[in-house]
């Protein structure tokens, strides 16, 4: 049991990572990776909204979306229930915390329509993950994307002082810094 | 009977997530933090509370 | 006239995956074959006639302080129907795009298309864009599949979505000790996307030159004007 979740843990963080297998949050990837300090911060507040979007979701699916047998409204009740736990949490930081808004409130609103919020959510049940599982793999899918995204900010801001061909500056070169890196990483595959 | 629920599921979901958006909205920003914007010009991410586009004025009838 | 030039604009100058880097999830993901590539462009074109037509049916109707919420709503429903539509009708094609089609409710083209265009234009501009943007997601997503299949395994086949086994196209050009099976894997997806990405900037910034160089020289004949005029005045004075 713990040797599987542990599996699980270190497939969703380096083997099937979020951003460099499976092409997800490219948005914020590329927008929010040009300063380290603020890569720290989004990550940070992906793993916090994926955290409590899972268990949100996945508590809502199997204990009202089932029992009605309405599991077809599963998308949208989905991305509502992301959408909504995003305005509460900004709203709960503002009120709450002036100093923990100041460093992550930015960040909070870019993940409304995240798509690794909602493949994560959704991944939990077309998966058949049970509650532990379900647990392990939102911690590790944004862990591993937020891993990813302080990597490439680093290299990125090296990237700004460098030379680089017209047509290649700004995002073209990025995504060739990717490229490289998902050829890294899936070195890594051979762990499990 | 099942649809008549899915739609009054449906409508609880959005409205929540409506009223909720509107609160967020007129909660005024803590002291210091008017400000705060993530370097994101390379997102035109419209969901994000953050893009210009949710504080646009009504424009005047053209 | 107007209306053309629009349509036209998102295909190439301003597509909106390599111009303007919208919707690169499902554009790096779904690009293995030209197959999904297909499938994956008609859903996108499909949903974003029909949301850009909606929204702009509503938009003197939606409060203007929550509207983005309720464009939102209407995707996410629009996207639900779609999928159920090709669940039932291209089962094959649901499996190969998988997570990526209930994924088009957060494609930033869409809510980007809603917000930027929609909301402010009359049904049948809105209609126009969304198909003009479709097509250019598709183009993109076609592109680059078709770079992609090629690499990795030498041809490129293209079946019916509606029954997989009816073969429309097929064809196979590099033979198999040739063939670089990167392409096919994330990696090859990050260049191939790099690669197209520089050749439209490159395109661009030609076209950024040309009106640059053509607008110096306007200024240089201008100026060149201005001065023969100014000594024609001179000399008309002196004449006097």
């Amino acid at each position: 049991m713990i040797r599987e979740l542990c599996t699980l843990l270190v497939t969703s963080v380096l083997i099937n990572n979020a951003i460099l297998n499976q092409f997800l949050g490219m948005c914020p990837f590329m927008g929010v990776s040009k300063k380290r300090n603020s890569a720290l911060g989004m990550g940070v507040a992906v793993v916090f909204v994926i955290v409590v979007a899972s268990i949100v979701t996945y508590a809502l699916y199997y204990l009202v979306l089932v029992p009605l047998h309405i599991e077809y409204m599963k998308l949208i009740t989905f991305i509502l229930v992301i959408a909504s736990l995003v305005q509460l949490c900004e709203m709960f930081i503002k009120k709450t915390s002036p100093s923990l808004y100041k460093s992550l409130g930015v960040y909070l609103p870019l993940i409304t329509t995240n798509c690794v919020v909602l493949n994560c959510c959704l991944a939990n049940i077309s998966n058949g993950y049970g509650i532990a599982q379900m647990l392990v793999y939102s911690i590790g899918t944004p862990l591993g994307f937020a891993l990813v995204l302080y990597i490439f900010s680093s290299i990125r801001e090296r990237l700004e002082t460098s030379e680089v061909p017209r047509s290649f500056l700004g995002n073209p070169i990025a995504l060739i810094v990717a490229a490289i890196m998902a050829m890294a990483f899936s070195g890594l595959a051979g762990i499990v | 009977m099942k649809t008549i629920l899915a739609i009054l599921f449906f409508l609880v979901m959005v409205s929540l997530y409506i009223v909720l958006y509107l609160m967020n909205k007129r909660t005024p920003l803590p002291e210091g933090c008017e400000n705060l914007k993530a370097d994101c010009e390379g997102c035109h991410d419209y969901s994000c509370t953050n893009n210009p586009a949710h504080y646009r004025k009504k424009e005047t009838d053209q | 006239m107007n209306r053309w030039k629009n349509f036209k604009a998102g295909l190439i100058k301003d597509n909106p995956v390599f111009s303007l880097y919208l919707g690169i999830c499902s554009t790096l993901a779904i690009t293995t074959t030209v197959n999904n590539a297909i499938g994956m462009g008609a859903a996108v074109i499909m949903v974003l006639i029909l949301s850009n037509v909606i929204i702009s049916c509503i938009r003197k109707i939606t409060p203007d302080e929550i509207r983005i919420p309720v464009y939102i709503v209407i995707i996410a429903s629009l996207v639900t129907i779609i999928q159920m539509l090709i669940q039932a009708f291209a089962p094959s094609l649901n499996d190969s795009l998988g997570v990526f089609i209930p994924l088009i409710v957060v494609n930033c083209i869409i809510l980007g298309r809603a917000e930027a265009f929609a909301s402010k234009n009359n049904v049948l501009d809105s209609a126009i864009d969304g198909l003009g943007m479709g097509l250019g997601y598709t183009l993109a997503v076609v592109v680059m599949s078709f770079l992609r299949e090629l690499l990795a395994t030498g041809g490129c086949t293209i079946t019916n979505p509606f029954n997989v086994s009816q073969v429309l196209f097929s064809f196979s050009i590099i033979p198999e000790e040739y063939t670089i099976s990167m392409f096919g894997s994330s990696v090859g997806a990050f260049v191939t996307f790099a690669i197209l990405a520089a050749v439209v900037a490159l395109m661009k910034n030609k076209e950024a030159d040309h009106i640059a160089l053509e607008e110096k020289e306007a200024k240089k004949k201008e100026m060149e004007a201005k001065k023969a005029a100014a000594l024609e005045a001179k000399k008309g004075a002196k004449a006097v």
